[in-house]
């Protein structure tokens, strides 16, 4: 009998050593005259079980991790592929206590299923929301997505019905459907991870979004750096069209929809939507001018949607399911779920899909354990290099949008970094400072300059020179970057630097004394 | 005057006029341009020509000097 | 930094109607719909400090200290890039706008010299003004910081400077090389603090893609990119403004002058021709107004082969009276003749054949047009009613469809191109017939939807085959030709092209165009829903130039092409007053406004003015004079600028009937080639040296005006003034104006013309009169001027010029955007650095067949001469093909070109030339012997912009 096996050709599995695992497998089982099926999945999200390997058997997926390629011949021996037990074996995976309690909507085939496995994935659910969409059409689609609440999950949170229903407000004509795969933040990867463990629920989301403004082709921005995604996008793409879910008739619809993915060059700035457009339209990765909106004048001038990943693939959820479930998930003005990337110094680091409003408490300490290194967390930076320090009097703040805004921090696109106490605050401040200036356009003043000049000034702090006069020149200058910015570069490097100044005095004031 | 070059030119006038269906329209167009935009002693230097037996004048063009 | 005299209001002006009311710091403000917030503010008399806006580019919003307070907006707009909103109450000053404005401005004087007492742009920099309106004296980030000073400054371009150290990345030069002028060859290379601007690929300027138009500079806040002339002469003082002298494009321009000198020569914004946008030629090559070898004194000689005698005016004039009313005694009346220029003013070209009609008693009067233009005056005449274009410039960017024929635009006529650049890239569609691959064909942003590439010679075949298709496959607008033409005529011309012998199938064996491509093209022009063709020489200058153009005008008409804006047929004019040569009543046989001088009445109403009797038959045209000259009919010849010798085909016989006249005078700036066989010599003045009016392509009289004395005293027309009267006819004009007052009488055209009208509207497009007192941007609307449109049929008929086994390839010519026609002004200009020899283009394959490297000489030989050059192996030819320019004299391209001419108007086919390429060890030894006089001549000229100043 052939036993099937599932390993992780997600990106963060396969840097933890997944290829050599499988690739032991399937040599020891031939070794061992037992004949397996070895296929490959998206992550599960529990990094730090990675590489995780699944067995199918009579009580379930049975999962082992971390599994090193030379724990294999033991685990062989021990009655791996009948699922027995052994100290790496986790049981089912999906009853394991820091997956079970999650809430995977957008997430939910991520890790379940063969990423480029169409029956699978319609198996699961796939391809059933844009069935709707097509039924209810366009109108009803974009009121769909509008009462769901969803809203844009890059980090601006900008109601994604209201952007929908601009462009198809705009008089007839060209509209183009842009998915933002540039994911750039530091210790964030959920796009990567639905890229590569569920590409057709991005495609499907696309697709409906064509369908409900009126747009026949959309373009992927994704970015360089993620080589693994590339492949499974493009082999996604030319298997949808293959089945007709892409092309010149939509499942049989009349609908015209085809995508195109596209590379970005490597500039954190072109994950801004702007910068984004500039960039697929060829030119320099360079900020726009809003007003006019891309909704209103976007890709190539035409209405463009640009939203991200995991927007777009929550969508085929929203409309499967319909906008009152969705909308039943979350609180306040943050409705449905966030996928919450844990990573940094923590023990148990990964994926999180939750309803919003977990405090950052119970991220930290119930799905983290605390700090991987053991000592005090003594700060968390949220939304990516330019979200605010939080300190831990207000590790209590819920993960909402209004909730963090009201304590001068922003969620993002759901990056939490965990920094222990041997952290130094200043060090964070000019890295902010620096991140700024390496990756600014060049544009704006404010950044090209500011920037630069802001690192300067930290590092005199740091070395002890004139350390008041360059805490208030700092200060100035992060007032300058913060109102004069052109975009949100240089008008929010501000925020991880003055929440260190405010929270962490300490680190600043310890210069301070020694001059 | 340069009698050949004169022939040439009457020639390219006519050319151009020969499209014209009714033979005698098109003897008077070129007789007509020749009227408008040639210098009296030009004109009269390809009637000379023409009364010369006019040498190398193309059928069209042979008429429509006839008719200066 | 734009002219001395200009108020920057930040944004250009909107393109809406209706208005906006808004609160600008508790005042009231109403300003168009659409109009920035930095524009309002500005109109209002306000100012806010800004440093990447300025009013010819759009707003860009990078600079980042224009910000301003907007009641119920958040932050901090930047005024740029904000619109005016009705009821918006925007606050321009506050002590948190200027702490942010210090702050940004603090940032950029971070990485900036601070000498700015010795910096060039002292007194006009925008930082400096920012910095000092904002009190930043220094900044306290610059100790000891990152910096991108200390690159050494690039010096490359003749015109100008890059100093890398002064720049400030405010975008503004790449933005202006992007939306004014079209190339995009500047770029902000690197990201962040290292941007910095780029020629091409870190390239010097000279070797860049940069075509030198100067726009980067004009829009350069700082001293970064900075002319070399006013470094050297110091500031201007004040700004006259004029047009350019140089192509049919007419650019307003401004003339910057220190006491006598001009400094600077800056586009006019408000110029509608070039709408603020110059080429390297006119706002950089006027140098050779002050080259040392103008000519400032008259001179005179018995015999060609004497040396010249320097004289005074009287005694140049006297002896030039004496001997033209000698000749006429002994010769006849009709012995005499004149030219005159299409480089002149209208007023001075109107004299002169004022002066022939009436001083010398005969119509043997002509002009360069003769060799360029005629055949569009003739073509358009015959079938439209005027010889003229039809559209304003601005007409092409209501165009969707853009049919260019046998043009250049981004070399010939490089401001228009730019604005049809600016068109193509918003998306309406290109296409091109021309033998060569050229720019347009293929270039950033742009790509023609179809290139026609046919062989030299065969325009008419491809316009045939493309009026068959869009009449045989339904595609003609029957309902327009039928009620705005001849009916008849109509008719009959779709039973002639529908005729099997002009499909584009028949036709592809002459042409070499494949007939589906033809197909095509005709396909998307008649689709329109406007289509406008564009054409310059390549249809002009062919044995069928006039059945050429009258086949461009039947197809328009027979697709409703006319009459409105964003269609037409629109010549682009050669020479800055070609058109207004011609208007003049330049030709042998019209009066101005190209009325027949057979015409009893008009007759009679310029002899009464004249009090003159004036004859009734058609004079010689400049190759009659020729042949008449020969045969000893014509004697003497007065030429104001113009050089046969170089210009007109077949060289040699040229020089023959030149060499058997009694009396050449010339008239010209420098001792051109046609002075070789001239006994008189009369010293000439630039556009710069007096008042007057130019006509450009577009039908539009702009005003020229006088910046400095002539050089050698008199004006053009003073001179001819003094001819006139020399030879018993008195003139009296005390100013140029009174000269236009005489055309506006004697011309219907004209007849609403005034200075003064010309000096309120800025300029004026003809037909100008109680009709349309504003003047005409468009022609033949409601009706053709001809009443009805009339169709001619237009037979295909091969000329006599064609390839054999002994000249098996085709020489066409033209020009390259840095020379202009004979070279005479740009060859004594920094622009020999861009180009300083005529080459010859060739296809790889036939340079491969004749052992043909790039740079080699080779000499070229038709039937009438032959010449050398260098070759340039270039895959812009197609096989059977080649090419080179005549902007040089020693290349003698005249010499090779034959006497073959356009049926109706004896425009010479130099287009179309039979030749055979070989390669050859060196040039002749009379080129060499040029190549070294001029040399000599224009080593003190080079390599930089000392070339502008007297003493060189």
């Amino acid at each position: 009998m052939t036993v099937t096996v599932w390993i992780s050709r997600d990106a963060g599995a396969l840097a933890l050593g997944a290829e050599a695992t499988a690739q032991k497998l399937l040599a020891a089982a031939q070794a061992a005259g037992t004949a397996i099926r070895l296929r490959r999945n998206g992550s599960r999200g529990l990094y730090w079980l990675e590489p995780l390997l699944e067995v199918e058997c009579a009580a379930g997926r049975i999962a082992y991790g971390p599994v090193t390629a030379k724990d294999v011949p033991g685990l062989i021996d021990k009655g791996l592929l009948r699922g027995e037990a052994h100290p790496l074996r986790l049981g089912p995976i999906e009853a394991h206590p820091w997956f079970a309690s999650q809430q995977r909507l957008t997430f939910a085939r991520v890790g379940r299923i063969d990423p480029l496995d169409l029956d699978d994935y319609i198996a699961q659910g796939g391809f059933r929301g844009l069935r709707r969409a097509l039924e209810i059409g366009s109108a009803a689609t974009v009121n769909e997505v509008l009462e769901s609440g969803l809203r844009g999950r890059g980090g601006a949170a900008f109601p994604t019905g209201i952007k929908w229903q601009t462009v198809l407000k705009q008089p007839a004509g060209q509209r183009y459907i842009t998915c933002n795969a540039d994911e750039g933040d530091s210790g964030t990867f959920s796009d990567r991870m639905l890229m590569e463990g569920d590409p057709f629920s991005v495609i499907e989301g696309m697709i409906i979004a064509g369908v409900a403004v009126g747009a026949t082709r959309g373009y992927i921005y994704l970015r360089v750096e993620y080589p693994h995604a590339y492949q499974v996008m493009n082999a996604a793409i030319s298997a949808a069209r293959k089945a007709a879910y892409l092309g010149t008739d939509v499942c049989g619809s009349k609908h015209a929809f085809d995508i195109e993915l596209r590379l970005g060059a490597g500039a954190y700035i072109c994950g801004e939507e702007t910068s984004m457009l500039e960039s697929l339209e060829g030119r320099r990765g360079e900020i726009r001018v809003r007003p006019p909106l891309p909704a209103e004048k976007g890709l190539f001038g035409a209405p463009t949607v640009v939203n991200n990943v995991v927007t777009l693939a929550t969508v085929p959820v929203v409309l499967a399911q319909g906008a009152a479930a969705y909308r039943d998930f979350g609180q306040a003005k943050s409705r449905g779920t966030l996928p919450l990337q844990l990573a940094g110094n923590v023990l148990r680091g990964g994926l999180i899909e939750r309803a919003f409003g977990l405090t950052v408490r119970e991220l930290l300490y119930d799905y983290g354990g605390g700090s991987a290194s053991g000592r005090p967390i003594r700060a968390v930076q949220i939304g990516g290099p330019l979200g605010a320090y939080l300190p831990e009097s207000q590790f209590d703040t819920p993960l909402e949008y209004e909730a963090l805004s009201a304590i001068g921090a922003m969620l993002g696109h759901g990056g939490v970094v965990a920094f222990d106490d041997t952290v130094d605050m200043l060090e964070m401040a000019k890295y902010a400072m620096e991140f700024c200036a390496i990756e600014s356009c060049g544009k704006c003043t404010p950044c090209r300059i500011g920037s630069v000049r802001g690192a300067e000034a930290l590092g005199k702090i740091a070395r002890g020179i004139n350390p008041e006069g360059n805490c208030s020149l700092v200060e100035e200058l992060c007032d300058t970057m913060l109102q004069a910015s052109l975009c949100g570069l240089g008008g929010m490097a501000p925020y991880p630097v003055l929440s260190a100044m405010k929270h962490f005095k300490e680190d600043f004031a310890k210069r301070t004394a020694a001059s | 005057m340069n009698v050949e070059r004169l022939v040439a030119m009457v020639n390219d006038i006519a050319a151009f006029f020969a499209s014209e269906p009714d033979a005698d329209a098109a003897a008077e167009q070129v007789a007509y341009h020749l009227q408008k935009f040639w210098e009296p002693r030009m004109r009269s230097e390809i009637q000379r020509c023409l009364e010369q037996g006019g040498v190398g004048l193309s059928p069209l063009a042979r008429r429509g000097v006839e008719r200066l | 930094m734009y002219s001395i005299d200009h108020k920057d209001l930040g944004t250009p002006a909107p393109a809406s109607t209706g208005t906006v009311t808004l609160d600008i710091d508790g005042s009231t403000v109403t300003v168009p719909a659409g109009t920035s917030v930095m524009r309002a503010v500005a109109l209002a008399g306000g100012h806010i400090p800004k440093l990447c806006a300025t009013d010819s580019l759009k707003a860009f919003g990078s600079c980042r200290v224009c910000l301003v307070e907007i009641e119920g907006r958040k932050g901090f707009p930047a005024s740029c890039t904000t619109e005016v909103a009705a009821g918006m109450k925007v606050r321009t000053q506050s002590p948190r706008i200027q702490k942010l404005r210090r702050g940004v401005v603090e940032l950029y004087v971070s990485d900036h010299p601070l000498d700015c007492d010795t910096c060039p742009a002292n007194g006009h920099c925008e930082l400096q003004d920012a910095a000092a309106e904002l009190g930043v004296e220094g900044s306290r980030y610059a100790n000891g910081g990152a910096s991108q000073r200390g690159v050494k400054q690039d010096a490359s371009n003749p015109y100008f400077v890059f100093n890398p150290d002064l720049c400030i990345v405010c975008s503004r030069c790449v933005r202006a090389c992007d939306e004014t002028q079209g190339t995009l060859a500047l770029t902000i290379e690197g990201r962040g603090f290292s941007s910095r601007v780029s020629a091409s690929q870190h390239q010097p300027f000279l070797e860049s893609e940069c075509v030198s138009c100067g726009a980067c500079v004009e829009a350069c806040p700082t001293a970064a990119l900075t002319e070399k002339l006013p470094l050297m002469l110091g500031a201007p003082t004040k700004a006259v403004s004029t047009t350019c002298g140089y192509c049919g494009v007419g650019c307003s321009l401004k003339a910057e002058v220190k006491e006598e000198t001009v400094v600077r020569m800056v586009p006019n914004r408000a110029g509608t021709a070039n709408k603020g946008h110059a080429c390297v030629k006119g706002r950089f090559a006027f140098g050779y107004a002050t080259h040392a070898d103008r000519v400032r004194r008259p001179m005179i000689r018995k015999r060609i082969t004497d040396p010249w005698r320097e004289v005074s005016w009287e005694e140049a004039i006297s002896y030039t009276a004496s001997e033209f009313k000698r000749i006429q005694q002994k010769y006849g009346p009709n012995s005499v003749g004149g030219i005159t220029s299409s480089r002149c003013t209208n007023e001075e070209t109107f004299l002169v054949q004022k002066l022939v009609r009436a001083a010398l008693g005969t119509n043997n009067v002509d002009t360069c047009a003769r060799v360029c233009h005629s055949a569009t005056g003739y073509g358009l005449k015959h079938t439209l009613g005027e010889s003229a274009g039809t559209q304003a410039f601005t007409s092409v960017m209501k165009a969707d469809v853009v049919m260019l024929i046998g043009a250049n635009p981004t070399d010939g006529h490089p401001v228009f191109a730019s604005q049809l650049k600016r068109r193509l890239r918003q998306g309406a569609t290109l296409i091109v017939i021309d033998p060569r691959v050229i720019d347009l064909v293929r270039t950033p942003h742009i790509e023609a939807a179809a290139h026609l590439q046919l062989r030299p010679g065969t325009n008419v075949a491809v316009i045939n085959a493309l009026a068959h298709v869009v009449v045989t496959e339904g595609l003609a607008n029957d309902a327009y030709a039928e009620e705005r033409c001849e009916g008849d005529t109509y008719r009959k011309w779709k039973a002639f092209v529908s005729d099997a012998r002009n499909s584009p199938e028949a036709m592809e064996a002459i042409s070499g165009v494949p007939a589906a491509l033809v197909r095509k093209a005709a396909r998307m022009y008649a689709a329109g829903p406007n289509s406008a063709i564009y054409y310059g020489l390549g249809v002009t200058e062919h044995s069928q130039g006039t059945t050429m153009v009258m086949g461009i005008a039947n197809i328009a008409m027979a697709t409703g092409n006319l009459g409105r804006e964003g269609v037409g047929v629109s010549p682009l004019r050669g020479q800055n007053n070609v058109q207004g040569a011609c208007d003049m009543g330049s030709f042998p046989h019209e009066f101005s406004g190209y009325r027949h001088v057979s015409d009893a009445a008009t007759r009679s109403l310029f002899e009464g003015a004249w009090n003159a009797t004036l004859a009734s038959e058609p004079g010689l045209r400049i190759p009659n004079m020729f042949e008449a000259a020969l045969d000893g009919s014509f004697r003497a010849l007065y030429i104001q600028g113009e050089d046969f010798v170089h210009s007109d085909p077949n060289t040699n016989h040229v020089v023959a009937a030149l060499s058997a006249m009694e009396c050449v005078v010339v008239q010209d700036l420098f001792l051109i080639e046609t002075a070789r066989y001239a006994h008189v010599f009369l010293p000439g003045s630039s556009f710069l040296e007096k008042d007057g009016t130019f006509t450009n392509a577009e039908r539009r009289i702009s005003r020229v005006r006088k910046v400095m004395e002539p050089l050698a005293g008199l004006a053009d027309w003073e001179v001819t003034m003094q001819l006139a009267q020399a030879l018993g006819y008195p003139m009296h004009y005390s100013h140029p104006s009174e000269i236009m007052d005489e055309i506006a009488r004697l011309t219907p055209t004209f007849h609403g013309v005034t200075y003064e009208k010309l000096e309120r509207l800025g300029s004026i497009q003809w037909p100008c009169n109680d009709a349309a007192p504003d003047g005409t941007p468009t022609m033949h609307v409601g009706a053709f001027v001809r009443g009805k449109g009339k169709f001619y049929l237009t037979e295909y008929i091969a000329t006599s010029e064609r390839s054999t086994s002994r000249f098996p390839l085709l020489l066409t010519t033209g020009r390259v955007l840095y020379q202009y026609n004979v070279g005479t002004q740009t060859r004594r200009t920094a622009n020999l650095a861009w180009q300083e020899e005529d080459r010859l283009d060739i296809h790889p394959d036939d340079a491969e067949d004749r052992g043909i490297a790039d740079g080699d000489w080779v000499g070229v030989t038709s039937r009438t001469g032959d010449m050398v050059m260098r070759a340039v192996v270039s895959r812009r030819m197609t096989p059977g093909v080649v090419y080179t320019t005549f902007h040089f004299p020693e290349s003698g391209v005249n010499l090779v070109t034959t006497e073959n001419s356009d049926w109706a108007t004896n425009c010479p086919e130099y287009k179309v030339t039979a030749v055979e390429v070989v390669r050859v060890g060196q040039p002749e030894a009379w080129q060499a012997r040029i190549r070294a006089e001029r040399g000599a001549q224009r080593s003190p000229a080079l390599p930089t912009a000392c070339s502008h100043r007297d003493e060189c």
